[in-house]
């Protein structure tokens, strides 16, 4: 039985969508059958990161009941070598688009909230996907809400920004905790030196006594993620790299299920 | 022979509709205890209330559980909710019932069982 994964976060620029692509391209990497959405209707972004041409039909269309899901899964799976079954489905990013998106109503939003329920059905027990990750918009947004009630886990992205934090234990405590969602912190862009097993051990004791949950993993402030302005998938373009490493780490944690 | 047997049958037919009756009494009255419990008298009853989830955070944590859980499963009698919530299956109906009093639900009877929805329209 496949899992829906939620990334998210409390503010924006937490690396949600890069770690969403790079956890996907991992799972992918290690054989699984993994469908990554792009859920950020406010700032869709995986269509420029992927770079993918003639979209005939967005996740919007998908959620508007114009159209449905196999129409607008694109199979990327040639992206990747070796690997198991890549689709995505993507969020229209024109400007009508969004405005459009931004302007829905309770009873869209609560449509919107079957749509997505019901892809459980159609593409983790019918089409046989290991994991579907949805890569939402940060904060309290009606398609974010909408993405972490579907999901199985939530991941929560986060920095040691001091806003992001507190706002952080805010929604651990007043939304994940709510709707009784397992949820798993990874602290990014991480600037103290933890090379050291005593250093990581600590912070990771810091981290737990600040969020009450566990970290999933800590990442730290890579250059060349910034560098690679967003071209780069590290699981498939750099292996090696120490954050394609982490990345792997996570996914197995996750594949073997022992969260 | 025949006119014996409609006979057997009208007093079975009875019971039937006397138990019926009960159940749908017994219903009523665990929403009323319910409703007592969690001191909710002025509970508003709004048709075709929408199931959001901005309204399921705003909901009383008993309630959201329960709301959830059919959200989650689409379609389902009190039974089915109990055994994922591991609630009592008459605390799950009168939870239920007061969702639909609320409008948030809608609850369609099937012979013996009580089905419980959230109604999207217009899927199209």
């Amino acid at each position: 039985m496949g899992k829906i994964i939620a990334v998210h976060s409390y503010k924006g620029g937490t690396g949600k969508t890069l770690l969403s692509v790079n956890l996907a391209a991992t799972l992918v990497k290690h054989g699984k059958k993994v469908c990554l959405l792009d859920l950020d209707f406010r700032a869709p972004s995986l269509a420029t990161i992927l770079k993918t041409e003639k979209i005939e039909c967005w996740l919007n269309d998908y959620l508007n009941s114009v159209c449905e899901i196999d129409k607008v899964l694109i199979d990327l799976s040639d992206r990747i070598q070796n690997s198991g079954k890549f689709v995505v489905g993507l969020a229209n990013p024109s400007t009508e688009a969004i405005r459009d998106m931004s302007a829905k109503d309770r009873k869209w939003e609560m449509r919107a909230l079957g749509r997505l329920l019901a892809l459980r059905d159609s593409l983790l027990n019918n089409k046989g996907f290991d994991y579907l990750i949805f890569d939402t918009s940060p904060g309290l947004q009606y398609s974010s809400i909408n993405a972490i009630v579907s999901a199985d886990l939530v991941l929560v992205a986060t920095t040691f920004d001091r806003s992001d934090v507190d706002g952080t234990k805010r929604m651990l405590r007043e939304l994940y905790d709510l709707f009784e969602k397992k949820t798993e912190v990874i602290l990014n862009k991480v600037l103290h030196d933890f090379s050291s097993k005593a250093g990581k051990e600590e912070m990771q004791t810091a981290m737990k006594d600040i969020y009450q949950v566990p970290l999933l993993g800590i990442i730290p402030c890579f250059c060349d993620v910034l560098k690679g302005e967003g071209n780069i998938i590290f699981a498939q373009d750099k292996p090696e790299h120490p954050f394609a490493k982490i990345l792997d780490e996570i996914a197995n944690r996750i594949d073997k299920n022992t969260l | 022979m025949a006119k014996q047997e409609a006979l057997g049958k009208r007093p079975l037919h009875v019971l039937e509709k006397i138990r019926e009756n009960l159940a749908k009494l017994n219903e009523k009255m665990e929403v009323m205890i319910e409703l007592q419990k969690h001191g909710r008298k002025d509970i508003q009853s709004m048709p075709d209330a929408p199931l959001d989830v901005m309204t399921l955070l705003s909901m009383p944590d008993h309630l959201r559980k329960t709301a959830m859980t059919v959200c989650r499963l689409g379609r389902a009698t009190a039974e089915e909710i109990a055994e994922q919530t591991r609630r009592a299956r008459a605390v799950e109906s009168a939870y239920l019932n007061q969702l639909v009093i609320m409008g948030y639900l809608k609850k369609e009877r099937q012979g013996r069982k009580a089905y419980f929805y959230v109604e999207r329209e217009n899927q199209e």
